[in-house]
C-alpha cells in the first residue's frame, strides 16, 4: 500500500498532455487558441481536486493523518522545549521508579520457582523440634531419620526431598590447580526428575545415586556460564569439593539455582555420607555426621502434593509416620513434652523472600506509587496549561475550518509523543535501576525485566496516556470559533487561572510530598545511626577470611591452627592474628543457657537466660581491640593441657555474676560436661550485627574445647587491609593447596553487610523523597507561573488602580501559602500512620520523631515559597501599561 | 481503518460503470485519457460527459489493479502522451463486467417494466 508506482508529477502531466490534446482538437473544430485553452481546461473541470484524489489513492487515510499529525505535533513540542522536556522526564523518572521496584518486587515476590508445576510444590515445617536436638531453623530443619521415614511412606505426599548446603557460605572447590569456592547443596537423588528441571546437558541424579552417596555433581547454568565459560568440555571432568573428587555428570537448566529465596546454588552433590562433606560443613559431633545423628536437625525438605490431594490430606496422612520417626534415636518423649507437627506451606514463591523483602519492598513500592501520582499530576497539569493557553490557537484553528474531532486528535498524539518518549526514558532509567538495587540489597538470582514488569510498565504507561487524555478533552468540548476572535485575552484566560481542580491538585502533592519526606527523613535518620553505631572495637585494620582444613584428630586441627597463626604473624605489616568459629557480623551466632559455678543463674521472672558464645583463639581481644577491662585475654600458653579458661563481657559479669568479682568463677555448659573458670572481663562490643542490644556473651578456647572445625582468621594489620591478603592467601595455600580464602573481607565491610538492607531502603527512601521534593518543586512552580501569566492583564489593571508591588507580591505568595498550609495539614497525620507502619524499619528513632516532622514541613513551605518568588516577583514588575495592551 | 480507494468503491455503481466504458475503449486499441474521453462522449451520443478528473484516478486505478499498463509515447499529432492497453487480466474482466452489466440491465428492465404486465391485478 506504501508502495507508490507512478509519482504525483507523472501524474500531472497526463493531465497537462490532455489539456494539450484537447485543446488542440477544439482548435482543430474550428475554435480560437485561447478559447480552446479555456474550454479544454473547463470541461476537464478541477484538477487540483483530480490531484489531491490520486495522492489520496492508495495510503491508508487516517494513516497518512496520523503521521502528519505526528509531523505537526513534533513540531508543536519542539516549540515549547521546556515544556517538553519537563514533561518527558518527570514521566521517565515517575514511571522509571516504578519499574524497577516493581522488578524487584517481582524478582523476589512474585515470581514462581522454575521449576515444573510450582503450585503443586511444598516445603515440610514442623511446629517444633523435639527436645534435645539441635537445629538450623527450629521450624524448617528435619533430622536425616525423619526424612528416611517420610521418603518411604507413599502417601499423598511423595516424593518428599532432602536437601541441605555443603556450608553456611561457601564450600572449597577446585577444578584444575587453583582452589577456589562456591555454593554446593547435597540433594536427595529424585531432585532433579521430581521438581521437572531438566537438564540441556548430561544427566542428572538417580535414587541408586544417592543410595551410592555416588561422588558426581551437576553445576548450574549459571556456574557454567561463571565459571566455565560454557565449555561443553567440562562434563566427566572432575570437581574437587573440600578434596573430594567428584565428577561432573550435567548442567541444570537456565534460571534454577535452588529452591531457597536469595540462593544462588553452583552444584549439586547426592546425598554424601563422608566426614569431609557433613551437611553445612560442620565437624563430626561424637563422630556422626548428619546421617548417623538423630539430634541435629539440618535437612531441608520439599514434597510434591498428588495431583487431587488437598494439603490438608497429606498432613494428615504423614503426620503419623512423621511424629513416630521425629524420637528416633532420642528416646520416648518426656512426659508433658508437646510433640512435634508436620505443616507445610507452598514453595511456589519464595516464601522466605517475603519475610526478608517483603515489607520493606511493599512500602517502596507504595511510595514509588506516590511518586508516580505526583509525577503524573504535574505532567497533567502541565498540559492542562499549556493547553489553556492555546485555547486562541485552537479557536483560530477551528475558525479556518478544523474540526474539533481533529483538535481533539491532534492533542491525543502529543500527548502519545509525550508518554512514548517518556516510556523509552523510563525503561532506561529502570533497567540501570534495577542492577543497582539488586547490587545493593544482595539478591543473587536474576532480576532481568521479564514479561510480567514489561506488562506492568505498559500498563503504566496507558493509564498516563489515557490521562493525559483526558485533559485535551475539556479544549475539545470548550466553545467554538467565533468566541475565541471575539474575546480578548484578558477575559478568555481569566477564570482559567482560578481553576479549582489546579488548587486542589497543587495541595494534594504537597500532601504526598510531606507523607514521603517524613518517611525518607525518618529513615535516613535511622541509617545516620546505623552508621554512627560504635562497634566496641577498632574495626580498622581489621581483615577477615575463612579456612576450612581437613583433618582427622582435634590435636592435628588444633596444630593447624596455631601453625598458620604463628606463619601469619610473622608476615611484614602484621600487628596481630587470632581465630574464631563463627565471623563477627555475620549474623551467626551460637545461644545457649550456661551454668555458673555448677547451677543455671537465677533469673528475674519472664527473663532470658540465653548466652551467646563463641570459640576464639589466643590474643583475640588484642587483635580486635576490644578493652579488656579486668583479667587476661586468651593466650598460646592456654592449651589443651592446662586449665579451662573462658572469657565473659560486661552483660554476662552484671546479668549473672552482679556485685562480684567475676575472676575465677566456674562457668560452662549446661549439660555440666565442660567447665572454665573465668579469666577475663571484657567491654560489650557488637558481635552478629550493628543494630544488636548487649546480650551476655562467653568465649571458649579453641585449643581447649573437644571439638574444632573450620574456623576464621582475624588479623590486624598497617596499611591496607586487603593488601595482606595474597601473601596470607601464599601461606594458606602452603599448608593445603585444596584451600582457598572464604569471604576474605574487612571487618569493617563484614559489619556493614549486617545493615545493608536498611541502608539500601533507607537510600531508596532518601532518594524517593527528594524525588518527591524535586516533582512537586517543578508542578508548583509550573502552575504558579502559569496562573500569573493567566493573571497579567488582571494585575495590569490591579496596579492601574493604584495596588502596590508588595500587595501583588503578597497575593501571589499568600495563594501558595493557603495551598502549603492544606497540605501540611493534611499530611501531618498521614505522615504519622506512614511512620507507625515503619516504626519495625527504624533504629533510634521513634515514629513521632518531632524532628523529621518540622524537617519535612519546612522544606515543603522552602519548596513552595521558592517556587512562588519568581513568578510573584514577575507579576510585581508587570507593567500597568503592557498588561493592558496585551489586548 | 479504510482506504480512499474503497470509499470509491462503495459506490459501486457509477464507477462500475467508468471502469466498463474504459474497458470496452481500451479493447479497441491503445489509447490516451484524452482520447478515450472523446471516444465515450462520441460512442454515447455525446449522453455520458465524463468528468476528466474522475477519469484519470479511474485510469490510475485500473493500472493499478493491473488490468491496464501504460508507457508514455507520441500521439497521432505529435505530442507526448500516456498510452493505456488493456492487458489480458484486464481482457477478463471486460467480458466478466459486460455480462455483469447484462444481467444487471436486464433486471432492472423486469422490475421496470413488470407495472406494464398483466399482474397488476391488485388495485
Amino acid at each position: 500500500m506504501f508502495r507508490r508506482k507512478r509519482s504525483a508529477t507523472d501524474f500531472a502531466e497526463d493531465i497537462r498532455a490532455h489539456l494539450e490534446l484537447e485543446a488542440e482538437e477544439l482548435r482543430r473544430e474550428g475554435l480560437s487558441e485561447e478559447e480552446a485553452r479555456w474550454k479544454a481546461r473547463r470541461e476537464f473541470g478541477n484538477v487540483c481536486a483530480a490531484e489531491e484524489r490520486f495522492y489520496l489513492k492508495g495510503r491508508w487515510g487516517g494513516l497518512d493523518k496520523f503521521f502528519r499529525g505526528l509531523r505537526f505535533g513534533f513540531r508543536s513540542l519542539r516549540q515549547s522545549p521546556g515544556f517538553a522536556a519537563t514533561a518527558i522526564l518527570t514521566l521517565g523518572l515517575g514511571i522509571g521508579a516504578n519499574t524497577a521496584v516493581f522488578s524487584v518486587m517481582n524478582a523476589v515476590l512474585l515470581k514462581s520457582l522454575p521449576v515444573a508445576d510450582p503450585d503443586r510444590l511444598v516445603y515440610l515445617r514442623t511446629s517444633n523440634p523435639p527436645r534435645g536436638t539441635g537445629t538450623i531453623d527450629s521450624n524448617e530443619t528435619f533430622s536425616y531419620p525423619v526424612y528416611d521415614a517420610l521418603r518411604k511412606q507413599s502417601g499423598t505426599l511423595s516424593p518428599v526431598m532432602a536437601y541441605v548446603p555443603l556450608s553456611g557460605s561457601k564450600v572449597a572447590v577446585r577444578y584444575g590447580a587453583e582452589p577456589e569456592e562456591a555454593e554446593g547443596e547435597m540433594v536427595s537423588g529424585t531432585f532433579f526428575s521430581v521438581l521437572g528441571v531438566s537438564l540441556p546437558r548430561g544427566r542428572g541424579f538417580s535414587q541408586q545415586d544417592e543410595a551410592d552417596h555416588a561422588p558426581i555433581t551437576v553445576i548450574s547454568y549459571n556456574y557454567w556460564t561463571r565459571r566455565f565459560a560454557r565449555d561443553p568440555g567440562v562434563l566427566g571432568k572432575t570437581l574437587f569439593v573440600n578434596g573430594v573428587g567428584t565428577t561432573i555428570v550435567g548442567v541444570a537448566a537456565e534460571g534454577f539455582e535452588g529452591v531457597e529465596a536469595g540462593m544462588s546454588t553452583d552444584f549439586w552433590l547426592p546425598l554424601q555420607n563422608r566426614p569431609e562433606l557433613n551437611a553445612y560443613g560442620n565437624p563430626l559431633d561424637d563422630g556422626k555426621n548428619y546421617i548417623a545423628d538423630p539430634k541435629w536437625w539440618c535437612l531441608r525438605l520439599i514434597a510434591r502434593l498428588a495431583p487431587g490431594a488437598t494439603r490438608a490430606q497429606a498432613v494428615a496422612q504423614a503426620q503419623g509416620v512423621f511424629q513416630a520417626a521425629a524420637y528416633v534415636g532420642l528416646g520416648s518423649p518426656m512426659a508433658g513434652e508437646k510433640p512435634p507437627v508436620l505443616n507445610i506451606v507452598d514453595a511456589k514463591n519464595f516464601p522466605g523472600y517475603d519475610a526478608q523483602y517483603g515489607s520493606p519492598l511493599r512500602m517502596l513500592m507504595a511510595m514509588v506509587g506516590l511518586v508516580l501520582l505526583i509525577a503524573l499530576a504535574n505532567v497533567v497539569m502541565l498540559l492542562l496549561a499549556r493547553n489553556a493557553a492555546r485555547q486562541r490557537e485552537f479557536r483560530v484553528r477551528q475558525a479556518l475550518g478544523a474540526g474539533r474531532g481533529e483538535l481533539f486528535r491532534q492533542l491525543l498524539i502529543e500527548s502519545l509523543i509525550l508518554v512514548t518518549a517518556g516510556g523509552a526514558l523510563a525503561w532506561a532509567f529502570a533497567e540501570m535501576a534495577t542492577r543497582l538495587l539488586g547490587q545493593w540489597a544482595e539478591i543473587e538470582s536474576s532480576l532481568a525485566p521479564d514479561r510480567t514488569v514489561l506488562l506492568f510498565t505498559l500498563g503504566v504507561l496507558a493509564l498516563a496516556g489515557l490521562l493525559f487524555g483526558l485533559a485535551p478533552l475539556r479544549v475539545a468540548l470548550a466553545g467554538g470559533a467565533e468566541l475565541a476572535l471575539k474575546t480578548s485575552a484578558a477575559t478568555s484566560n481569566a477564570d482559567a487561572g482560578k481553576s479549582r481542580v489546579g488548587r486542589i491538585t497543587v495541595a494534594l502533592q504537597m500532601t504526598l510530598c510531606v507523607v514521603l519526606l517524613v518517611g525518607g527523613g525518618l529513615l535516613i535518620r535511622t541509617l545516620r545511626n546505623l552508621e554512627n553505631t560504635p562497634l566496641g572495637m577498632k574495626v580498622d585494620g581489621l581483615v577477615v577470611f575463612g579456612v576450612k582444613p581437613n583433618f582427622t584428630s582435634i590435636p592435628e586441627g588444633i596444630a593447624f591452627y596455631q601453625n598458620l597463626m604463628n606463619q601469619l604473624r610473622i608476615l611484614p605489616g602484621v600487628e596481630s592474628v587470632s581465630v574464631t568459629e563463627e565471623r563477627l557480623g555475620s549474623w551467626w551466632s551460637d545461644n545457649n543457657d550456661m551454668m555458673v559455678d555448677g547451677r543455671l543463674p537465677d533469673v528475674a521472672n519472664g527473663t532470658s537466660r540465653t548466652v551467646r558464645s563463641n570459640v576464639v583463639g589466643p590474643e583475640f581481644f588484642n587483635t580486635l581491640g576490644v578493652p579488656v577491662l579486668s583479667g587476661r585475654d586468651f593466650a598460646d600458653s592456654d592449651t589443651a593441657a592446662s586449665p579451662h579458661v573462658g572469657i565473659i563481657n560486661e552483660e554476662f559479669a552484671k546479668r549473672f555474676l552482679p556485685n562480684r568479682n567475676p575472676l575465677g568463677h566456674t562457668i560452662g555448659t549446661d549439660d555440666g560436661r565442660y567447665t572454665m573458670t573465668i579469666v577475663g572481663v571484657v567491654k560489650d562490643h557488637k558481635y552478629r550485627s550493628i543494630d544488636e542490644e548487649p546480650i551476655p556473651m562467653a568465649w571458649y578456647m579453641y585449643a581447649q574445647i573437644p571439638m574444632v572445625g573450620p574456623m576464621h582468621v582475624e588479623m590486624r594489620v598497617h596499611g591496607a587491609p586487603l593488601a595482606i591478603l595474597p601473601s596470607a592467601r601464599k601461606v594458606v595455600q602452603e599448608m593445603d593447596p585444596n584451600l582457598p580464602l572464604i569471604k576474605p573481607m574487612t571487618q569493617r565491610a563484614q559489619f556493614d553487610t549486617t545493615i545493608s538492607r536498611q541502608v539500601l531502603f533507607a537510600r531508596l527512601a532518601g532518594f524517593f523523597g527528594l524525588l518527591a521534593v524535586v516533582l512537586v518543586a517543578t508542578g508548583l512552580y509550573g502552575t504558579l507561573a502559569y496562573r500569573v501569566s493567566m493573571r497579567t492583564a488582571e494585575i495590569g489593571v490591579r496596579m492601574a488602580l493604584g495596588a502596590r508591588r508588595g500587595q501583588v507580591v503578597w497575593m501571589i505568595l499568600k495563594d501558595s501559602l493557603v495551598l502549603t498550609a492544606a497540605g501540611v495539614v493534611m499530611g501531618v497525620p498521614l505522615a504519622m500512620l506512614v511512620g507507625r507502619a515503619l516504626a519495625s524499619s527504624l533504629y533510634g528513632v521513634k515514629p513521632m520523631d518531632a524532628a523529621s516532622y518540622l524537617a519535612a514541613v519546612a522544606a515543603v513551605a522552602t519548596v513552595a515559597l521558592a517556587a512562588s518568588a519568581v513568578p510573584a516577583a514577575r507579576a510585581a514588575s508587570v507593567d500597568p501599561m503592557r498588561a493592558l495592551r496585551t489586548e | 481503518m479504510t482506504t480512499q480507494e474503497n470509499q470509491f468503491d462503495s459506490i459501486a455503481l457509477l464507477h462500475g460503470t467508468l471502469d466498463l466504458l474504459i474497458l470496452k475503449t481500451l479493447a479497441l486499441g491503445p489509447c490516451h485519457g484524452q482520447g478515450v474521453a472523446r471516444a465515450i462522449q462520441r460512442r454515447s451520443e455525446e449522453v455520458f460527459l465524463v468528468d476528466h478528473g474522475s477519469l484519470y484516478v479511474a485510469l490510475q486505478r485500473l493500472e493499478d489493479k493491473g488490468w491496464l499498463r501504460a508507457e508514455w509515447g507520441v500521439s497521432e499529432n505529435n505530442r507526448r502522451a500516456r498510452f493505456y492497453r488493456l492487458t489480458a487480466k484486464g481482457r477478463e474482466q471486460l467480458v466478466e463486467k459486460t455480462s455483469d452489466w447484462r444481467r444487471l440491465t436486464r433486471a432492472m428492465g423486469l422490475i421496470l417494466d413488470a407495472g406494464n404486465g398483466p399482474q397488476g391485478e391488485e388495485a
